[in-house]
Protein backbone atom coordinates (compact mmCIF):
# COMPACT_ATOMS: atom_id res chain seq x y z
CA UNK A 1 0.00 0.00 0.00
CA UNK A 2 1.49 3.32 -1.07
CA UNK A 3 1.14 6.16 1.35
CA UNK A 4 0.40 9.87 0.96
CA UNK A 5 3.24 11.59 -0.87
CA UNK A 6 4.78 8.39 -2.25
CA UNK A 7 2.79 8.24 -5.47
CA UNK A 8 4.39 9.31 -8.77
CA UNK A 9 2.06 9.52 -11.74
CA UNK A 10 2.05 11.30 -15.09
CA UNK A 11 -1.43 12.72 -14.39
CA UNK A 12 -2.21 15.77 -12.23
CA UNK A 13 -4.67 16.11 -9.38
CA UNK A 14 -6.32 19.38 -8.35
CA UNK A 15 -8.78 19.58 -5.49
CA UNK A 16 -10.99 22.29 -4.01
CA UNK A 17 -11.84 22.62 -0.33
CA UNK A 18 -13.80 25.00 1.85
CA UNK A 19 -16.97 25.20 3.94
CA UNK A 20 -20.41 24.99 2.33
CA UNK A 21 -21.11 28.28 0.56
CA UNK A 22 -17.47 29.12 -0.13
CA UNK A 23 -18.07 28.91 -3.88
CA UNK A 24 -15.55 26.11 -4.46
CA UNK A 25 -17.79 24.01 -6.73
CA UNK A 26 -18.44 26.98 -9.01
CA UNK A 27 -14.72 27.64 -9.26
CA UNK A 28 -13.97 24.00 -10.05
CA UNK A 29 -16.64 23.94 -12.76
CA UNK A 30 -15.08 27.01 -14.39
CA UNK A 31 -11.63 25.45 -14.20
CA UNK A 32 -12.99 22.25 -15.74
CA UNK A 33 -14.44 24.14 -18.71
CA UNK A 34 -11.21 25.99 -19.29
CA UNK A 35 -9.00 22.89 -19.12
CA UNK A 36 -11.28 21.09 -21.55
CA UNK A 37 -11.19 24.01 -23.96
CA UNK A 38 -7.40 23.95 -23.67
CA UNK A 39 -7.53 20.35 -24.85
CA UNK A 40 -6.64 18.46 -21.66
CA UNK A 41 -8.12 15.10 -20.77
CA UNK A 42 -10.07 16.15 -17.67
CA UNK A 43 -12.07 14.01 -15.26
CA UNK A 44 -14.18 15.17 -12.34
CA UNK A 45 -14.84 13.29 -9.10
CA UNK A 46 -17.09 14.46 -6.32
CA UNK A 47 -17.01 13.72 -2.58
CA UNK A 48 -19.51 11.08 -1.45
CA UNK A 49 -20.48 9.87 -4.93
CA UNK A 50 -19.40 6.22 -5.17
CA UNK A 51 -22.29 4.09 -6.48
CA UNK A 52 -20.97 1.13 -4.48
CA UNK A 53 -21.56 2.81 -1.13
CA UNK A 54 -24.49 5.06 -2.00
CA UNK A 55 -27.25 2.82 -0.62
CA UNK A 56 -25.44 2.32 2.67
CA UNK A 57 -24.75 6.02 3.17
CA UNK A 58 -28.31 6.88 2.24
CA UNK A 59 -29.74 4.41 4.74
CA UNK A 60 -27.40 5.62 7.47
CA UNK A 61 -28.32 9.23 6.93
CA UNK A 62 -32.04 8.68 6.50
CA UNK A 63 -32.35 6.63 9.67
CA UNK A 64 -29.89 8.88 11.47
CA UNK A 65 -27.94 5.84 12.57
CA UNK A 66 -24.47 7.19 11.80
CA UNK A 67 -22.12 7.86 14.68
CA UNK A 68 -18.95 9.95 14.30
CA UNK A 69 -16.97 6.73 13.70
CA UNK A 70 -19.30 5.17 11.13
CA UNK A 71 -19.83 8.54 9.46
CA UNK A 72 -16.08 8.76 9.05
CA UNK A 73 -15.63 5.16 7.89
CA UNK A 74 -18.44 5.16 5.34
CA UNK A 75 -17.05 8.32 3.75
CA UNK A 76 -13.59 6.76 3.74
CA UNK A 77 -15.06 3.70 2.01
CA UNK A 78 -16.66 5.93 -0.59
CA UNK A 79 -13.39 7.77 -1.11
CA UNK A 80 -11.40 4.51 -1.35
CA UNK A 81 -13.73 3.20 -4.04
CA UNK A 82 -13.28 6.35 -6.11
CA UNK A 83 -9.53 6.31 -5.45
CA UNK A 84 -9.08 2.67 -6.49
CA UNK A 85 -11.45 2.60 -9.44
CA UNK A 86 -11.31 6.12 -10.72
CA UNK A 87 -8.67 8.57 -9.52
CA UNK A 88 -5.61 6.26 -9.44
CA UNK A 89 -6.08 4.63 -12.86
CA UNK A 90 -6.79 8.03 -14.42
CA UNK A 91 -3.68 9.58 -12.92
CA UNK A 92 -1.67 6.62 -14.20
CA UNK A 93 -3.14 7.22 -17.63
CA UNK A 94 -2.07 10.86 -17.52
CA UNK A 95 -5.39 12.62 -17.00
CA UNK A 96 -6.05 15.84 -15.14
CA UNK A 97 -8.31 14.83 -12.26
CA UNK A 98 -10.44 17.42 -10.48
CA UNK A 99 -11.94 16.64 -7.09
CA UNK A 100 -14.70 18.61 -5.40
CA UNK A 101 -13.64 18.01 -1.78
CA UNK A 102 -10.85 15.66 -0.84
CA UNK A 103 -9.36 14.13 2.31
CA UNK A 104 -9.18 17.55 4.02
CA UNK A 105 -12.97 17.59 4.16
CA UNK A 106 -12.84 14.42 6.24
CA UNK A 107 -10.02 15.78 8.40
CA UNK A 108 -12.15 18.83 9.19
CA UNK A 109 -15.58 17.21 9.66
CA UNK A 110 -14.56 14.04 11.44
CA UNK A 111 -12.36 15.88 13.90
CA UNK A 112 -15.18 18.33 14.66
CA UNK A 113 -17.35 15.24 15.30
CA UNK A 114 -14.85 14.07 17.90
CA UNK A 115 -12.60 11.62 16.06
CA UNK A 116 -8.90 11.90 16.87
CA UNK A 117 -7.00 13.97 14.25
CA UNK A 118 -4.22 11.38 13.94
CA UNK A 119 -6.68 8.52 13.54
CA UNK A 120 -8.44 10.22 10.62
CA UNK A 121 -5.17 11.21 8.94
CA UNK A 122 -3.86 7.65 9.12
CA UNK A 123 -7.18 6.29 7.81
CA UNK A 124 -6.72 8.30 4.60
CA UNK A 125 -2.99 7.70 4.26
CA UNK A 126 -3.60 5.70 1.05
CA UNK A 127 -4.72 8.90 -0.72
CA UNK A 128 -2.65 10.52 -3.44
CA UNK A 129 -1.14 13.88 -2.54
CA UNK A 130 -2.74 16.50 -4.83
CA UNK A 131 -0.72 18.54 -7.30
CA UNK A 132 -2.59 21.53 -5.96
CA UNK A 133 -5.18 21.84 -3.20
CA UNK A 134 -7.18 25.10 -3.25
CA UNK A 135 -8.82 26.29 -0.09
CA UNK A 136 -11.59 28.85 -0.56
CA UNK A 137 -11.42 31.01 2.51
CA UNK A 138 -14.62 32.78 3.41
CA UNK A 139 -15.97 34.38 6.62
CA UNK A 140 -18.69 32.29 8.24
CA UNK A 141 -21.39 34.99 7.88
CA UNK A 142 -20.80 35.30 4.13
CA UNK A 143 -21.03 31.55 3.59
CA UNK A 144 -24.12 31.28 5.81
CA UNK A 145 -25.90 33.99 3.86
CA UNK A 146 -25.11 32.30 0.53
CA UNK A 147 -26.39 28.93 1.78
CA UNK A 148 -29.55 30.09 3.48
CA UNK A 149 -30.53 32.40 0.60
CA UNK A 150 -30.15 29.66 -1.94
CA UNK A 151 -31.79 26.73 -0.19
CA UNK A 152 -34.97 25.95 1.66
CA UNK A 153 -33.11 24.39 4.56
CA UNK A 154 -30.10 22.34 5.60
CA UNK A 155 -30.02 18.60 6.15
CA UNK A 156 -29.48 16.86 9.48
CA UNK A 157 -25.84 15.80 9.13
CA UNK A 158 -24.95 18.86 7.03
CA UNK A 159 -26.00 21.04 9.94
CA UNK A 160 -24.11 18.86 12.40
CA UNK A 161 -27.39 18.14 14.21
CA UNK A 162 -25.94 14.80 15.35
CA UNK A 163 -23.57 16.71 17.65
CA UNK A 164 -26.42 18.20 19.68
CA UNK A 165 -25.01 21.71 19.36
CA UNK A 166 -28.42 23.33 19.15
CA UNK A 167 -32.05 22.36 18.63
CA UNK A 168 -32.28 24.98 15.91
CA UNK A 169 -30.89 23.67 12.59
CA UNK A 170 -29.69 27.08 11.46
CA UNK A 171 -27.89 27.78 14.69
CA UNK A 172 -26.42 24.27 14.74
CA UNK A 173 -25.28 24.71 11.15
CA UNK A 174 -23.57 27.97 12.02
CA UNK A 175 -21.71 26.55 15.05
CA UNK A 176 -20.73 23.42 13.13
CA UNK A 177 -19.43 25.29 10.08
CA UNK A 178 -17.54 27.68 12.34
CA UNK A 179 -15.68 24.75 13.90
CA UNK A 180 -14.96 23.27 10.48
CA UNK A 181 -13.55 26.62 9.42
CA UNK A 182 -11.13 26.48 12.37
CA UNK A 183 -9.98 23.01 11.32
CA UNK A 184 -9.38 24.19 7.74
CA UNK A 185 -7.29 27.09 8.95
CA UNK A 186 -5.09 24.67 10.90
CA UNK A 187 -4.58 22.60 7.75
CA UNK A 188 -3.44 25.48 5.53
CA UNK A 189 0.18 25.33 6.77
CA UNK A 190 0.05 21.58 7.56
CA UNK A 191 -0.78 20.59 3.98
CA UNK A 192 0.30 23.68 2.01
CA UNK A 193 -3.26 24.41 0.96
CA UNK A 194 -3.44 27.26 -1.56
CA UNK A 195 -5.72 29.80 0.09
CA UNK A 196 -7.96 31.82 -2.21
CA UNK A 197 -9.91 34.79 -0.93
CA UNK A 198 -13.46 33.63 -1.67
CA UNK A 199 -14.96 37.09 -1.08
CA UNK A 200 -13.33 38.38 -4.28
CA UNK A 201 -15.23 38.52 -7.56
CA UNK A 202 -15.75 35.07 -9.11
CA UNK A 203 -13.72 35.87 -12.22
CA UNK A 204 -10.87 37.24 -10.13
CA UNK A 205 -10.67 34.00 -8.09
CA UNK A 206 -10.82 31.99 -11.29
CA UNK A 207 -7.97 33.96 -12.85
CA UNK A 208 -5.77 33.23 -9.82
CA UNK A 209 -6.67 29.58 -9.96
CA UNK A 210 -5.93 29.23 -13.67
CA UNK A 211 -2.57 30.92 -13.31
CA UNK A 212 -1.49 28.44 -10.62
CA UNK A 213 -2.85 25.41 -12.48
CA UNK A 214 -1.18 26.54 -15.69
CA UNK A 215 2.19 26.78 -13.96
CA UNK A 216 1.82 23.29 -12.50
CA UNK A 217 0.78 21.77 -15.81
CA UNK A 218 3.69 23.42 -17.61
CA UNK A 219 6.15 21.52 -15.43
CA UNK A 220 4.56 18.25 -16.42
CA UNK A 221 4.86 16.07 -19.46
CA UNK A 222 2.49 16.94 -22.22
CA UNK A 223 -0.91 15.70 -21.12
CA UNK A 224 -3.10 17.19 -23.78
CA UNK A 225 -5.46 15.13 -25.82
CA UNK A 226 -6.77 16.14 -29.22
CA UNK A 227 -9.96 18.20 -28.85
CA UNK B 1 -11.53 -1.78 33.68
CA UNK B 2 -12.13 -2.39 30.02
CA UNK B 3 -9.59 -1.03 27.54
CA UNK B 4 -9.38 -0.39 23.81
CA UNK B 5 -6.46 -0.99 21.48
CA UNK B 6 -5.65 2.71 21.39
CA UNK B 7 -8.18 5.42 20.69
CA UNK B 8 -11.54 5.80 22.41
CA UNK B 9 -14.71 6.59 20.45
CA UNK B 10 -16.47 9.88 21.14
CA UNK B 11 -18.98 9.54 23.95
CA UNK B 12 -17.82 6.10 25.09
CA UNK B 13 -17.57 5.38 28.80
CA UNK B 14 -15.46 2.26 29.26
CA UNK B 15 -16.29 1.92 32.94
CA UNK B 16 -19.93 1.15 32.12
CA UNK B 17 -19.13 -1.89 30.01
CA UNK B 18 -19.53 -4.56 32.63
CA UNK B 19 -20.51 -7.52 30.45
CA UNK B 20 -18.10 -10.08 29.01
CA UNK B 21 -16.78 -9.95 25.47
CA UNK B 22 -15.78 -13.34 24.13
CA UNK B 23 -14.39 -13.74 20.65
CA UNK B 24 -14.40 -16.93 18.59
CA UNK B 25 -11.86 -16.58 15.79
CA UNK B 26 -10.79 -18.96 13.08
CA UNK B 27 -10.68 -19.30 9.35
CA UNK B 28 -13.53 -19.93 6.92
CA UNK B 29 -15.28 -23.28 7.46
CA UNK B 30 -13.54 -24.18 10.72
CA UNK B 31 -16.85 -24.47 12.61
CA UNK B 32 -17.11 -21.18 14.49
CA UNK B 33 -20.82 -20.67 13.93
CA UNK B 34 -21.59 -24.29 14.86
CA UNK B 35 -19.84 -23.73 18.18
CA UNK B 36 -21.66 -20.48 18.83
CA UNK B 37 -24.99 -22.22 18.25
CA UNK B 38 -24.01 -24.67 20.98
CA UNK B 39 -22.54 -22.13 23.36
CA UNK B 40 -25.51 -19.81 23.41
CA UNK B 41 -28.08 -22.21 24.91
CA UNK B 42 -25.47 -23.53 27.31
CA UNK B 43 -24.85 -20.01 28.62
CA UNK B 44 -28.55 -19.20 28.74
CA UNK B 45 -29.22 -22.30 30.83
CA UNK B 46 -26.89 -20.80 33.38
CA UNK B 47 -28.94 -17.63 33.42
CA UNK B 48 -26.57 -15.56 31.32
CA UNK B 49 -28.03 -13.18 28.75
CA UNK B 50 -26.22 -13.66 25.46
CA UNK B 51 -25.80 -11.52 22.37
CA UNK B 52 -24.26 -13.23 19.40
CA UNK B 53 -23.03 -11.24 16.45
CA UNK B 54 -21.00 -11.86 13.31
CA UNK B 55 -19.35 -10.08 10.44
CA UNK B 56 -21.59 -8.52 7.78
CA UNK B 57 -24.60 -8.53 10.09
CA UNK B 58 -24.69 -4.79 10.75
CA UNK B 59 -27.88 -2.93 9.98
CA UNK B 60 -25.86 -0.18 8.34
CA UNK B 61 -23.44 -1.96 6.03
CA UNK B 62 -24.20 -5.69 5.98
CA UNK B 63 -26.39 -5.60 2.91
CA UNK B 64 -24.14 -3.12 1.13
CA UNK B 65 -21.10 -5.38 1.47
CA UNK B 66 -23.09 -8.38 0.31
CA UNK B 67 -24.22 -6.58 -2.82
CA UNK B 68 -20.79 -5.16 -3.54
CA UNK B 69 -19.19 -8.60 -3.18
CA UNK B 70 -21.61 -10.16 -5.61
CA UNK B 71 -20.30 -7.82 -8.27
CA UNK B 72 -16.66 -8.70 -7.44
CA UNK B 73 -15.86 -5.06 -8.13
CA UNK B 74 -14.51 -4.08 -4.74
CA UNK B 75 -11.05 -2.61 -4.51
CA UNK B 76 -8.87 -3.92 -1.71
CA UNK B 77 -8.81 -0.80 0.43
CA UNK B 78 -12.50 -0.23 -0.24
CA UNK B 79 -13.32 -3.75 0.94
CA UNK B 80 -11.31 -3.29 4.14
CA UNK B 81 -13.01 0.00 4.91
CA UNK B 82 -16.46 -1.38 4.16
CA UNK B 83 -15.79 -4.17 6.65
CA UNK B 84 -14.50 -1.64 9.16
CA UNK B 85 -17.76 0.29 8.77
CA UNK B 86 -19.78 -2.89 9.35
CA UNK B 87 -17.68 -3.78 12.39
CA UNK B 88 -17.97 -0.31 13.91
CA UNK B 89 -21.73 -0.20 13.44
CA UNK B 90 -22.04 -3.52 15.28
CA UNK B 91 -19.57 -2.40 17.93
CA UNK B 92 -21.52 0.77 18.69
CA UNK B 93 -25.07 -0.45 18.18
CA UNK B 94 -24.90 -4.06 19.37
CA UNK B 95 -21.77 -4.97 21.30
CA UNK B 96 -21.39 -1.87 23.47
CA UNK B 97 -25.08 -1.62 24.50
CA UNK B 98 -25.05 -5.34 25.37
CA UNK B 99 -21.88 -5.00 27.44
CA UNK B 100 -23.39 -2.02 29.18
CA UNK B 101 -26.41 -4.17 30.06
CA UNK B 102 -24.16 -6.90 31.47
CA UNK B 103 -24.58 -9.43 28.64
CA UNK B 104 -22.14 -12.08 27.54
CA UNK B 105 -21.30 -11.09 23.98
CA UNK B 106 -20.21 -13.99 21.78
CA UNK B 107 -18.77 -12.69 18.58
CA UNK B 108 -18.17 -14.87 15.56
CA UNK B 109 -14.87 -13.28 14.44
CA UNK B 110 -13.64 -9.88 15.52
CA UNK B 111 -11.09 -7.42 14.21
CA UNK B 112 -8.41 -10.11 13.81
CA UNK B 113 -10.01 -11.84 10.81
CA UNK B 114 -10.56 -8.46 9.22
CA UNK B 115 -6.97 -7.45 9.87
CA UNK B 116 -5.59 -10.73 8.52
CA UNK B 117 -7.62 -10.42 5.33
CA UNK B 118 -6.59 -6.80 4.80
CA UNK B 119 -2.90 -7.55 5.41
CA UNK B 120 -3.02 -10.41 2.90
CA UNK B 121 -4.45 -7.96 0.39
CA UNK B 122 -1.49 -5.66 0.76
CA UNK B 123 -2.76 -3.22 3.36
CA UNK B 124 -0.14 -1.50 5.44
CA UNK B 125 -0.02 -3.07 8.92
CA UNK B 126 0.15 0.33 10.67
CA UNK B 127 -2.87 1.45 8.68
CA UNK B 128 -4.91 -1.64 9.61
CA UNK B 129 -4.07 -1.40 13.30
CA UNK B 130 -5.01 2.27 13.31
CA UNK B 131 -8.34 1.63 11.63
CA UNK B 132 -9.37 -0.78 14.42
CA UNK B 133 -7.60 0.96 17.28
CA UNK B 134 -10.88 1.86 19.02
CA UNK B 135 -11.96 -1.79 19.22
CA UNK B 136 -12.50 -3.06 22.76
CA UNK B 137 -10.02 -5.57 24.10
CA UNK B 138 -12.02 -8.78 24.62
CA UNK B 139 -12.07 -10.79 27.83
CA UNK B 140 -10.92 -13.80 25.83
CA UNK B 141 -10.13 -14.69 22.25
CA UNK B 142 -10.54 -18.35 21.42
CA UNK B 143 -8.86 -19.26 18.17
CA UNK B 144 -10.08 -22.44 16.49
CA UNK B 145 -6.91 -23.56 14.80
CA UNK B 146 -6.77 -26.00 11.92
CA UNK B 147 -4.25 -26.91 9.24
CA UNK B 148 -5.12 -26.34 5.61
CA UNK B 149 -5.11 -30.10 4.89
CA UNK B 150 -7.77 -30.68 7.51
CA UNK B 151 -9.71 -27.63 6.41
CA UNK B 152 -10.06 -28.52 2.74
CA UNK B 153 -12.21 -31.66 3.16
CA UNK B 154 -14.56 -29.80 5.52
CA UNK B 155 -15.10 -27.10 2.97
CA UNK B 156 -15.38 -29.45 0.00
CA UNK B 157 -17.98 -31.65 1.69
CA UNK B 158 -20.06 -28.83 3.10
CA UNK B 159 -20.47 -25.60 1.21
CA UNK B 160 -17.81 -25.77 -1.48
CA UNK B 161 -15.29 -23.10 -2.38
CA UNK B 162 -16.39 -19.50 -2.17
CA UNK B 163 -14.88 -16.77 -4.37
CA UNK B 164 -13.72 -14.53 -1.51
CA UNK B 165 -12.78 -17.34 0.90
CA UNK B 166 -10.59 -18.70 -1.85
CA UNK B 167 -8.89 -15.36 -2.30
CA UNK B 168 -9.83 -15.42 -5.98
CA UNK B 169 -9.48 -11.65 -5.97
CA UNK B 170 -5.76 -11.98 -5.22
CA UNK B 171 -4.97 -15.25 -7.02
CA UNK B 172 -7.27 -14.94 -10.03
CA UNK B 173 -5.17 -17.06 -12.37
CA UNK B 174 -5.57 -20.21 -10.29
CA UNK B 175 -8.52 -22.57 -10.12
CA UNK B 176 -10.63 -22.43 -6.96
CA UNK B 177 -8.85 -25.34 -5.29
CA UNK B 178 -5.32 -24.04 -5.84
CA UNK B 179 -6.35 -20.57 -4.94
CA UNK B 180 -8.15 -21.72 -1.79
CA UNK B 181 -5.14 -23.72 -0.65
CA UNK B 182 -2.71 -20.89 -1.27
CA UNK B 183 -4.92 -18.20 0.22
CA UNK B 184 -5.91 -20.16 3.33
CA UNK B 185 -2.29 -21.19 3.95
CA UNK B 186 -1.31 -17.53 3.95
CA UNK B 187 -4.30 -16.63 6.07
CA UNK B 188 -3.50 -19.28 8.69
CA UNK B 189 0.08 -18.04 8.87
CA UNK B 190 -1.18 -14.50 9.43
CA UNK B 191 -3.53 -15.76 12.16
CA UNK B 192 -0.56 -17.36 13.91
CA UNK B 193 1.22 -13.99 13.86
CA UNK B 194 -1.82 -12.28 15.30
CA UNK B 195 -2.29 -15.08 17.87
CA UNK B 196 0.97 -14.17 19.46
CA UNK B 197 0.55 -10.41 19.26
CA UNK B 198 -3.00 -10.38 20.64
CA UNK B 199 -2.80 -13.33 23.03
CA UNK B 200 -5.26 -15.76 21.44
CA UNK B 201 -6.11 -18.90 23.36
CA UNK B 202 -5.58 -21.58 20.77
CA UNK B 203 -7.98 -24.51 20.55
CA UNK B 204 -7.23 -27.37 18.22
CA UNK B 205 -10.20 -27.49 15.85
CA UNK B 206 -9.39 -30.84 14.23
CA UNK B 207 -11.32 -33.06 16.68
CA UNK B 208 -15.09 -33.54 16.47
CA UNK B 209 -17.61 -30.84 17.32
CA UNK B 210 -18.27 -32.11 20.86
CA UNK B 211 -14.60 -32.17 21.85
CA UNK B 212 -14.05 -28.65 20.57
CA UNK B 213 -17.24 -27.56 22.33
CA UNK B 214 -16.07 -29.02 25.63
CA UNK B 215 -12.77 -27.19 25.40
CA UNK B 216 -14.46 -23.92 24.52
CA UNK B 217 -16.92 -24.40 27.36
CA UNK B 218 -14.10 -24.96 29.84
CA UNK B 219 -12.35 -21.81 28.61
CA UNK B 220 -15.48 -19.69 28.77
CA UNK B 221 -16.46 -21.01 32.21
CA UNK B 222 -13.05 -19.93 33.42
CA UNK B 223 -13.46 -16.43 31.92
CA UNK B 224 -16.90 -16.01 33.47
CA UNK B 225 -15.75 -17.12 36.89
CA UNK B 226 -12.97 -14.56 36.67
CA UNK B 227 -10.17 -17.09 37.04
CA UNK B 228 -6.82 -16.22 35.51
CA UNK B 229 -5.99 -17.53 32.11
CA UNK B 230 -4.19 -20.78 31.64
CA UNK B 231 -3.68 -21.36 27.93
CA UNK B 232 -5.08 -24.66 26.74
CA UNK B 233 -2.65 -24.75 23.90
CA UNK B 234 -0.14 -22.37 22.51
CA UNK B 235 0.66 -22.01 18.84
CA UNK B 236 4.16 -23.36 19.24
CA UNK B 237 3.01 -26.44 21.17
CA UNK B 238 0.73 -27.61 18.36
CA UNK B 239 2.15 -30.13 15.93
CA UNK B 240 2.44 -29.05 12.33
CA UNK B 241 -0.51 -30.16 10.25
CA UNK B 242 0.48 -33.51 8.70
CA UNK B 243 0.44 -34.05 4.95
CA UNK B 244 -2.94 -35.23 3.79
CA UNK B 245 -2.60 -38.92 3.00
CA UNK B 246 -5.56 -40.68 1.36
CA UNK B 247 -6.71 -42.32 4.57
CA UNK B 248 -6.53 -39.06 6.47
CA UNK B 249 -8.71 -37.21 3.98
CA UNK B 250 -11.46 -39.81 4.17
CA UNK B 251 -11.40 -39.80 7.93
CA UNK B 252 -11.56 -36.02 8.15
CA UNK B 253 -14.33 -35.87 5.62
CA UNK B 254 -16.53 -37.97 7.89
CA UNK B 255 -15.95 -35.61 10.78
CA UNK B 256 -16.30 -32.61 8.57
CA UNK B 257 -19.69 -33.64 7.30
CA UNK B 258 -21.02 -33.93 10.77
CA UNK B 259 -19.47 -30.65 11.85
CA UNK B 260 -20.10 -28.33 9.00
CA UNK B 261 -22.53 -29.95 6.61
CA UNK B 262 -25.38 -28.20 8.35
CA UNK B 263 -26.59 -25.06 6.63
CA UNK B 264 -25.05 -21.96 8.17
CA UNK B 265 -28.32 -20.55 9.46
CA UNK B 266 -30.40 -21.58 12.45
CA UNK B 267 -29.64 -25.19 13.22
CA UNK B 268 -31.00 -26.38 16.54
CA UNK B 269 -28.15 -27.10 18.90
CA UNK B 270 -29.41 -30.56 19.85
CA UNK B 271 -29.48 -31.63 16.24
CA UNK B 272 -25.95 -30.40 15.64
CA UNK B 273 -24.69 -32.31 18.64
CA UNK B 274 -26.59 -35.46 17.71
CA UNK B 275 -25.04 -35.38 14.28
CA UNK B 276 -21.63 -34.78 15.76
CA UNK B 277 -22.04 -37.81 17.98
CA UNK B 278 -23.19 -39.90 15.03
CA UNK B 279 -20.00 -38.91 13.26
CA UNK B 280 -18.00 -40.11 16.24
CA UNK B 281 -19.60 -43.53 16.44
CA UNK B 282 -19.37 -43.99 12.69
CA UNK B 283 -15.65 -43.70 13.04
Amino acid sequence: MKRYGEHRFPGKLFVVEGIDGSGKSTQLMLLHQWLQAEGYGVVFSEWNSSPLVRETTKRGKKKQMLTPATFSLIHATDFADRMEHNILPLLKAGAVVLCDRYIYTAFARDVVRGMEPQWVRELYSFAVKPTGAFYFRVPLEVAMKRILDGRSGVKYYEAGMDLGLSEDPEESFSIFQGRILDEYEKMVPEYDLIAVDATLAIEEQQAQMRQIVKAKLAQAKRLRVAP
Amino acid sequence: MRETYGSVLPGMNLAELTGKLIVIEGTDGVGRSTQIRLLRPWLEQQGRAVLDTAIKRSELAGRGIQQAQEGHTLGRITLSLFYATDFTDRLEHEIIPALRAGFVVLTDRYIYSLMARAILRGADSVWVRNAYSFALKPDAIFYLRIGVDDLIPRVVFSRGFDYWESGMDIHPSEDMYDSFRKYQTELLAEFDNLAEEYGFEVIDATPDVRTVFERLRAGIARVLSGEPREPLFSVSALPEAPEAGGQKVVEMAATARSADAAPEEAQPAAEVLAKATEGDSAR
